[in-house]
């Protein structure tokens, strides 16, 4: 185990041990990969019967009715989108703070966010019914002008959720570019070698290449900033734009900014911790990148527990007796496992990272992982499913039942988006070559000359 | 730059150190010829001493998020005129309703041009020409390949040699 003063940012290797490294995971697959791929694709498959099963029969086979209207597939729209999330504020907003921790793990991360972004996407268009009518909500030319309702914050999510996934899929692609080049100067099947000779455009990496490049890469940080927050916030006022109690609260952004990017470091640990042990990456993912992850966790749920706070304090100063009453609903109703078990996944065991040691404890971090993604799902169940459960009057209150549909379609999309994942794995490096090479020193003859740079 | 006569020769050089590459840049650079540089990674150093203004590509993203902001807003202001019909009480042209549409295109709008930018700055997707290049180039080592005349090439091999050059070769430019 690694003492404070062993981790540095510093990696022990040079420029072909770190080609040689990251293209050992495009190597044919083994049993393994086969397993966990297979395991995506039946998953994957059950969510498609289900979904299947829900046209031809209707949405009265989903748990969703009266006063339940949104469930589990809006909960799931919002925990993939949260999931998404990280992946931008990795990759562009730790770019522009020059965060040394993020060059290991952003091209995972990019990968989670466009993948995730593909899974969440498809929510919206099960929860509706109807997906071939799926076309409405865009601003098409029509013969009786029947154009959306552009106050209405469900276009907003529209707009938000297609120019993410645009720009997240744009932003992933440049940063593949040179890596893939790389694979082709390396690739040893005709196949492979055909694959990216197209994928790499042609890439060279000579002077003037890098120079409008970095410009490009520097410019895409710059504009994906700030969606890495329009997102998320647009996705809240879905809710915060309804009078609904427990929705109607101007914290709700900040709120789910925080929370999604708390998620999303947490799913970036879940899938780098095997892979890290699988394709043996001890020397180029260390201690010092999970210390900078952990650091990210413990900030956003500081953040999270602040604002679940907050939600109660304004609940009882605002004097609203529906707002106080769906706050105390919500630790002592009907869903109050939901309630406590969020408020122990999200709030209590994160606290555990103040540890050092357990910082370093790279399983500790695996299973802290998977707690707070359970717990952020929780946190998007407890806001949809508590709030309309106990809408103003009585005669409108209501309960859920679950159905084996929506499990399916659940179990589904975590099949779909593993599928994706096992593909690029094996297709594409999930390490970024050269932007790990940007920060070894390079070789130099001189001392001398090496510190005038 | 200065052209020395008919460039029918491309002398390569692939470097291991930095500084060697470095100061053979300089001195084809005095030299007067043209010459590309290879590395495996983006360098400040490789930066400063082959191109040291701004990139245009700024140009690309600015036009394109101007653009978007445009196309946004006037997207949600002209399909609302178009069938005016007052929902919830608000105006038929809601600005803070429709901020929202003009901040997501701006962004958009900006980002896509930033990618045609760079393909076009960039000259790809050209998958066929690559004259003086090596694979070595995108794994651990720099390229230097200086554009020369037949009566130069031998000379400034020697040069690249002299000054670190691992290995030097003379090509047929294409």
């Amino acid at each position: 185990m690694a003492k404070t003063s062993e981790i540095t940012s510093e990696l022990k290797v040079d420029y072909a041990r770190v080609t040689e490294l990251v293209l050992n995971m495009l190597k044919p697959p083994g049993a393994g990969w086969y397993a966990l791929f297979v395991t995506c694709v039946a998953a994957f498959l059950w969510g498609a019967v289900a979904w299947t099963i829900q046209i031809l029969d209707g949405l009265q086979v989903a748990g969703i009715t009266h006063p339940i209207g949104w469930g589990v597939y809006i909960t799931n729209f919002v925990f993939w989108v949260g999931i998404a999330h990280s992946g931008t504020l990795i990759s562009a907003v730790l770019f522009l703070f020059r965060a040394k921790f993020r060059m290991p793990i952003y091209r995972l991360a990019e990968a989670m966010t466009v993948f995730a972004v593909l899974t969440a996407g498809l929510f919206p268009l099960i929860h509706v019914g109807r997906p071939w009518l799926a076309y409405w909500l865009m601003p098409y030319p029509n013969e009786r002008a029947l154009w959306p309702n552009f106050r209405s914050p469900l276009l907003w999510d529209v707009f938000a959720v297609s120019t993410y996934l645009t720009v997240s899929a744009t932003f992933f692609i440049i940063g593949l570019i040179p890596d893939i080049a790389v694979c082709r100067d390396k690739a040893k099947t005709a196949v492979r070698k055909v694959l990216y000779t197209l994928t790499s455009l042609g890439w060279t990496g000579n002077n003037t290449q890098w120079k409008h490049y970095m410009s490009a890469y520097l410019f895409f940080a710059g504009l994906a900033t700030p969606l890495v927050v329009s997102v998320h916030s647009v996705v809240s006022w879905d809710f915060a734009m309804g009078l609904v109690p427990g929705w109607h609260t101007t914290i709700f952004p900040p709120y789910f900014v925080a929370g999604a990017i708390f998620s999303g470091v947490a799913m970036v640990l879940t899938l780098i911790i095997p892979l890290r042990k699988v394709f043996k990456l001890e020397e180029i993912i260390t201690p010092f990148h999970f210390e900078g992850m952990c650091k990210l966790i413990l900030l956003t749920s500081g953040i999270v527990t602040y604002a679940y706070a907050t939600e109660f304090y304004v609940a009882w100063f605002s004097n609203n007796q529906f707002e106080r009453f769906q706050f105390w609903f919500r630790p002592f109703g009907d869903f109050k496992l939901a309630f406590w078990g969020m408020t122990f996944c999200n709030c209590i065991a994160p606290l555990s990272l103040w540890i050092p040691a357990l910082r370093r404890n790279i399983t500790y971090l695996f299973i802290m992982s998977i707690i707070i993604n359970i717990g952020m799902w929780l946190e998007r169940f407890n806001i949809i499913f508590t709030s309309l459960a106990r809408e103003f009057i009585p005669s409108a209150w209501g309960g859920y039942n679950f159905s084996w549909i929506e499990v399916g379609i659940t179990v589904g999309s975590f099949g779909w988006f593993g599928m994706y994942m096992c593909l690029f794995i094996k297709f594409f490096p999930s390490v970024s070559i050269t932007e790990i090479k940007e920060i070894l020193p390079p070789p130099v003859r001189s001392t001398k000359s090496h510190a005038a740079h | 730059m200065t052209m020395r006569g008919n460039t029918n020769k491309i002398v390569v050089g692939v470097f291991h150190y930095m500084d060697d590459l470095l100061s053979n840049i300089e001195s084809v650079k005095h030299g007067g010829y043209e010459y590309k540089v290879y590395s495996p990674m983006a360098r400040h150093e490789i930066e400063d001493a082959t191109y040291p203004e701004k990139s245009p590509i700024r140009r690309f993203t600015l036009v394109g998020g101007v653009f978007g902001c445009i196309a946004g807003w006037s997207l949600a202001i002209l399909c609302s005129l178009d069938w005016p019909l007052r929902v919830s009480a608000k105006d038929i042209v809601s600005p803070p309703g429709f901020f929202v549409v003009g901040y997501e295109w701006t962004i958009l709008f900006a980002a896509l041009a930033t990618f045609l930018g760079l393909l076009h700055f960039c000259r790809i997707p050209d998958i066929f020409r690559k004259v003086g290049y090596d694979p070595r180039f995108s794994d651990n080592k720099f390229g230097l390949v200086v554009s020369a005349n037949s009566g130069d090439a031998e000379a400034i091999k020697k040069h690249l040699l002299e000054n670190g050059a691992e290995e030097a070769e003379i090509k047929d430019a294409l």
